[in-house]
């Protein structure tokens, strides 16, 4: 009797189960109504569930009874939760998953912009390209001058954007500004980036109508974002031909140290090859660098990097008229920059970023006997909000203050005694903007800037705004907008003091097609220059900003990596049309560093059977403008000097595992002008 | 009275059992579906079962890391780069999670190494320095932790193959390694957790007859 009851009791229970099983079927679909495959579909906090089949349908049965939650995830759209009642009654649905917007391969603005790293997005140049460039042999600015936008200005090294000279390039690192950021060189012979390539996870290349939160750039934005911290331990040892650097790394659970010292002699390699200048001391210099990353608390990251240089050289300056008439030219200069940055969320959609850099640059000159130096010293600060409102909508807003500091003296023989003049530029800044993305398809960024110079005493407001849609899968257009301001150079502002900020509005329209290996892009554009500084009636000491000039053209670029087997190359054609008012200009003329045609291709193989890659850059520039004093005014400006072509080979050798050989050739077609070899060992510890 | 609750004592046990047994019968179950699964979509509903349980246990490391095992194999699938990179990045994440249940569990480091490796391969010309230096690193992490972990040791070879082949060397240390790979294999006993990881064995094998 007793058992039976027990029975029934059991029976009870096991039926009732039976029948408080529920069944829930139906379909995923995506906004368009397309089936989603292998979505998951669950109870949550349960095992029971299902993933949908290859029509977007699913059924499955659940024990679990009452009101509880069904979720559906799947990768790329938002996970949706629904709350159901089980009761053993049948559930049909049809779950719509909403695509997340700001993918990896959404749309993003791409106007006037070239982005290398973040290496899971579909970008135009990998980090690594930029160290594997001929003829860029490790120097960032010599990478970037196979883009399109650039115009190879030889004798300076430097990033000349779109009739823009290259004191209109700004780089910043993690953010915040950098003063002087290319070595020193004399007269004629090219600069290098003071800072190289390999320090960085990302380099973002504005060739115009970038974000409000970069000013004082008339033409371009150079943006490096330095590595996070490093995950292993790691030892660099590279033997140049004229010198020898040393870099290790050490990696710790939640921070790492980095630093390389460096010494280049140059002696040894103008002894070799004839250069034709006429040194007395080829450059020597000393450089030492480091990092320190520090994770705080769950995710902020402290980051600190310093950067000392100290370089002299000596050299005889020849008079053009007269080669023989030739006067002593010796430099010394010393350079530190120091940057130190924060970054942490607040919470789950505010974020906060801010940093202070220092930059220090002495330049001290002997002229013929008679000592020149200038020093300019700067410090920058900066504190940024942003804010996910949405995952469609983000909005960014900050303040910056820059002071800059500036002297210039030489020997007045007169008086017998070093003369000086200087000024303090402090630059007070606030911005905001806001970033909506409609769809994966169309994105919108606007955003403004007001600067406060207390120099001259002037308020600006700079506008800024850029779009892009991407009506399909590759393809994408892209506009930007905006307005841009930057301080008078130096030696302008040394003269008055109370001269205003030069300006251009820029007009970009883009079309790229990217996919994994290939990639396609067109962009016009027109500038517009205002303000520029020009001296009045010609006399150096009375400034004004009545000088003018625009700059527009069409670009065109074109990578493949796919087409030949183990062969990556790409080619750039910038035209480039360009006039400018300004400074002793008589009249509107195309000024002396700009070329009409710009063209690059850039070709590397990877020859396993020699386990090297071989690496060219041909370069050709149509003639520059230069002066000529037998012309008139009417004809200001309007010689023009030979095209400029440079085929560059550079070859890396991989002899063994941690062994790499470089030897890299600029200027194949005169017969090798410039040439250097390096080797690098590296070595990983292992923990 | 007394027989009833006692026989109810043992019912509420044995649903505690029956919890813990449902946890190893599926787990087994969705085990072995991502070593068998063949196609995308059979690699996704393993997948989507064990990330189901992972979800409703909250504190077992094992779900994870088949989950993140699934991914791994699913990225092998697949043929364009963002997406392989975005397998990836799922097993990566399944990782961390499984990682932050168990810190000390050798094949989860392990699994992490593989991540690494197969980064490479989906651009070995920008990734090569960078990712094969990390996956050495993190193999060489695991079998600290542990270094009876076969796997480790197995996935380790592949890399140092892949080294010597490229700079036509002989596979000396690779070989080295695939043997002793091969040996753990053989003699390590299975441990008392009955989830545990078993794959890697044919691997080895394979490697091992290029070494002769």
């Amino acid at each position: 009797m007793f058992m039976k009851a027990i029975i029934l009791f059991f029976q009870i229970i096991f039926t009732t189960a039976a029948f408080s099983q529920t069944r829930i079927e139906g379909k995923v679909q995506d906004e368009t109504g397309a089936p989603i495959i292998g979505a998951n579909i669950f109870i949550k906090d349960s095992y029971d569930g299902t993933s949908s089949s290859a029509d977007g349908s699913f059924s499955f049965i659940t024990d679990e009874k009452g009101t509880h939650i069904l979720l559906a995830t799947f990768v790329g759209y938002k996970p949706i939760e629904q709350q159901v009642e089980l009761s053993g009654q049948p559930i049909k649905l049809i779950i719509l998953l909403k695509e997340e917007i700001n993918q990896l391969d959404g749309v993003v603005i791409s106007a006037g912009s070239f982005t290398a790293g973040e290496e899971k997005r579909r970008t135009i140049l990998k980090a690594v390209d930029i160290a594997t460039t001929a003829g860029a042999t490790a120097d960032i600015a010599g990478a970037l001058n196979t883009l399109p936008g650039t115009q190879k200005v030889g004798e300076s090294g430097r990033l000349f954007v779109r009739g823009g000279d290259g004191s209109e390039t700004r780089t910043f690192i993690d953010g915040m500004v950098v003063l002087d950021a290319y070595g020193p060189s004399a007269p004629n012979t090219p600069s290098r980036g003071r800072f190289l390539p390999f320090m960085f996870k990302g380099t973002s290349f504005s060739t115009g109508g970038y974000s409000a939160e970069y000013g004082q750039a008339l033409s371009s934005a150079l943006v490096l974002n330095s590595k996070d911290i490093a995950e292993m331990n790691q030892t660099d040892i590279g033997i140049i031909s004229v010198g020898a650097d040393v870099a290790h790394t050490q990696a710790w659970q939640r921070s790492s140290l980095s630093a390389k010292v460096g010494y280049t002699d140059l002696r040894p390699y103008f002894g070799l090859i004839n250069q034709e200048i006429d040194w007395i001391t080829p450059p020597v210099s000393f450089e030492s660098s480091g990092a320190y990353r520090q994770k705080v608390g769950k995710d902020g990251i402290m980051k600190f990097y310093g950067n000392f240089n100290s370089t002299s050289f000596s050299q005889n300056i020849h008079a053009i008229e007269n080669p023989s008439d030739k006067f002593q030219y010796d430099l010394t200069n010393r350079y530190g920059y120091g940057n130190g940055s924060y970054q942490q969320s607040l919470n789950y959609n505010w974020s906060v970023r801010g940093g202070v850099s220092w930059s220090y640059n002495k330049n001290e000159v002997m002229l013929a006997g008679k000592p020149l130096e200038d020093l300019e010293k700067g410090i920058h600060a900066k504190l940024v909000f942003e804010n996910t409102l949405s995952d469609q909508i983000e909005i960014r807003f900050g303040g910056e203050r820059i002071d800059r500091f500036y002297s210039a003296a030489q020997f007045n023989e007169t008086a017998n005694e070093m003369e000086s003049v200087s000024f303090t530029e402090p630059l007070t800044v606030a911005f905001a903007e806001a970033e909506y993305f409609a769809s994966n398809h169309f994105v919108v960024k606007a955003g403004a800037r007001i600067e406060h110079n207390g120099l001259n005493s002037q308020t600006g407001v700079d506008p800024r705004l850029s779009l892009a849609y991407k009506p399909g899968k590759r393809g994408q257009f892209s506009l930007a907008y905006g307005t841009f301001r930057q301080s008078a150079q130096n030696q302008y502002t040394r003269v008055n003091t109370q001269v205003s900020s030069e300006r251009a509005d820029h007009l970009i329209l883009n079309y790229q097609i990217v996919t994994d290996r290939k990639t396609f892009r067109v962009e016009t554009y027109y500038k517009k220059y205002a303000d520029l500084v020009k001296f009045e009636n010609g006399n150096t000491n009375r400034l004004t900003n009545s000088g003018s000039g625009y700059a527009k053209g069409v670009e065109l670029f074109w990578r493949d990596n796919e087409t030949l087997r183990n062969v990556d190359y790409w080619v750039s054609y910038s035209f480039l049309d360009t006039e400018r008012d300004y400074l002793y200009y008589p009249t509107s003329a195309v000024p002396t560093f700009a070329s009409r045609h710009n063209f690059s291709v850039v070709y590397k193989h990877f020859v396993k059977e020699i386990k090297s890659q071989l690496g060219f850059t041909y370069s050709y520039s149509s003639g520059r403008t230069y002066f000529n004093p037998n012309k008139t005014t009417s004809e200001f400006l309007s010689d023009k000097t030979p095209s400029y072509q440079d085929l560059s080979a550079n070859i890396a050798y991989l002899p063994k595992n941690n062994l790499i050989i470089y030897a890299s050739c600029t200027n194949l077609l005169a017969g090798c002008s410039a040439f250097s070899f390096s080797g690098c060992v590296y070595h990983h510890f292992k923990k | 009275m007394k027989t009833i609750t006692f026989f109810f004592a043992l019912f509420i046990a044995g649903t505690s059992w029956a919890s813990d047994d449902k946890y190893y019968e599926q787990m087994a179950k969705q085990i072995n579906a991502v070593y068998t699964a063949k196609s995308m979509e059979e690699y996704q509903s393993a997948v989507n079962a064990l990330d189901r349980i992972a979800a409703a246990e909250k504190t077992k490391w094992e779900p994870y890391y088949y989950s993140a095992f699934g991914n791994i194999m699913k990225m092998n699938l697949e043929q364009e780069a963002v997406k392989k990179d975005s397998y990836l990045d799922l097993a990566l994440a399944a990782i961390e999670k499984g990682r932050a249940i168990a810190p000390a569990e050798s094949e989860l480091v392990a699994l992490e190494g593989f991540v690494h490796m197969m980064r490479v391969t989906v651009d070995p010309a920008s990734r090569g320095q960078q990712y094969s230096g990390l996956a050495m690193q993190t193999f060489g992490k695991a079998l600290g932790m542990n270094p009876n972990n076969p796997r480790a040791l197995m996935l380790m070879s592949q890399m140092q193959f892949g080294t010597a082949r490229f700079f036509n060397q002989a596979p000396t240390e690779a070989c080295e390694s695939a043997k002793s790979a091969l040996a753990l294999f053989e003699s390590v006993p299975p441990t008392e957790n009955k989830l545990a990881p078993v794959w890697g064995k044919q691997m080895a094998q394979s490697l091992v007859k290029n070494c002769n």
